[in-house]
């Protein structure tokens, strides 16, 4: 018998010797997390797999996806009435989400902005503002009814009309100036 | 002439005979195919007893396939455990009957890639672990014989993990080379290739 045939002979005789007693219960334990319906996969569910199939990074997976998301926001998905792109939109966004654990003045800052390039009528009075007076104006929005909401520096709102406006900026000056 | 025709007959219902054997062979393939076929039907239709009989028919061998690519039993329990909770959420990959085992397989032997590649300086417990003189078949065997057979497991536990899972898919767990290659996920030249190399190093290293 030549080598080549007498190995493979061997290779054939391996799974005799190399087979063990099976842990006990372990059938049971597989069967019991058989889910109650099985069902074959949804598109979106079945892209994920191929991307994992792919043994992409978990990150670069997940950037993948976002990606994808923004792009199809873009050239599929509808826009608003104010004009620029979706992207600016989720940019000021995210930004504006990011800038939550900073102070007041800044997270106001980032929605004045993020309102600004929605159009909004939007005047921004936080430059310059004491952060520790509560009752100071930081911005003030015009509403489609002709009140204002007007946003304070610990960050609650409140609608009011053109007079308690001024009232509250004129207030608001006279402190300054002292 | 009737005793020759009644000594014919007699031989067509001898089973020991050759052509009897292969026909019978022929037709159990052939009910392993339908049965594999109807199980997979039934798994894509999503049928939970589908599932459990999958699970009475292969976890055997999924475990010991583990064990095979150098897990620990304890590892080899958790990733056979795992490579069913996968295979139930792949059942839309499955395609027919014949492709189940390398479907399985393939699950499996990402489980197991996922692991290695999680603990990457984890000693593999190889096949060293199984005890030759366990086997009944090896009991009668040469003393010689058993060496060689030693020999070989430690050469093929000492593989790189990619030769060392061709040459357990094909030749210890016993796949078709189509079922082999579908399992490792490559064509089947790549997969010929690769058993041609771990043939060739285990060849030297089995004197």
């Amino acid at each position: 018998m030549g080598k080549e045939e007498e190995l493979k002979e061997l290779l054939n005789k391996l799974p005799d010797v190399t087979t063990e007693p099976i842990p006990q219960g372990l059938s049971e334990d597989i069967k019991r997390q058989i889910p109650h319906r099985l069902s074959p996969h949804r598109g979106g569910i079945n892209t994920i797999n191929i991307i994992i199939d792919f043994r992409i990074n978990k990150l670069a997976a997940a950037a993948a996806i976002i990606i994808t998301i923004i792009f199809c926001a873009t050239f599929l998905g509808g826009r608003d009435s104010a004009g620029g792109s979706v992207l600016q939109d989720s940019m000021l966004l995210i930004k504006y989400w990011g800038a939550a654990n900073a102070s007041n003045i800044s997270v106001g800052r980032s929605k004045y902005e993020h309102l600004l390039s929605r159009g909004e009528d939007v005047v921004w009075y936080g430059d310059g503002l004491d952060s520790k007076d509560n009752s100071a104006v930081l911005m003030q929005r015009r509403l489609a009814d002709g009140t204002y909401e007007v946003t304070f520096v610990d960050g609650h709102e409140q609608q009011v009309n053109s007079e308690e406006l001024i009232k509250l900026l004129s207030r608001m000056l006279q402190k300054r100036t002292k | 002439m009737t005793v020759k025709k009644a000594n014919l007959a007699e031989q067509d219902f001898d089973s020991a005979h050759p052509i009897n054997k292969l026909r019978e062979l022929n037709k159990l393939k052939k009910r392993s195919e339908q049965r594999q076929d109807s199980l997979a039907r039934r798994l894509r239709a999503g049928e939970h007893a589908a599932a459990t009989e999958l699970v009475d028919i292969y976890y055997k061998q999924i475990y010991l396939f583990m064990r095979r690519l150098g897990h620990d039993r304890q590892v080899s329990e958790d990733l056979t455990q795992e490579s069913f909770l996968n295979a139930w959420h792949h059942i839309g990959q499955l395609r027919d009957g014949k492709a189940l085992n390398g479907w399985l397989y393939r699950i499996a032997g990402n489980v197991s890639k996922l692991y290695w590649r999680k603990h990457k300086g984890k000693k593999t417990a190889s096949l060293e672990g199984f005890d030759i003189s366990d086997s009944n078949n090896a009991q009668h065997d040469k003393v010689e014989r058993n060496e060689l057979l030693e020999q070989l497991k430690n050469a093929v536990a000492r593989l790189p993990i990619k030769l060392r899972q061709t040459v357990v898919l094909h030749y210890i767990q016993q796949l078709t080379i189509a079922e082999s290659a579908d399992a490792a996920g490559v064509r089947q030249g790549t997969f010929k290739s690769r058993l041609n190399r771990a043939l060739t190093a285990l060849r030297k290293q089995v004197t």
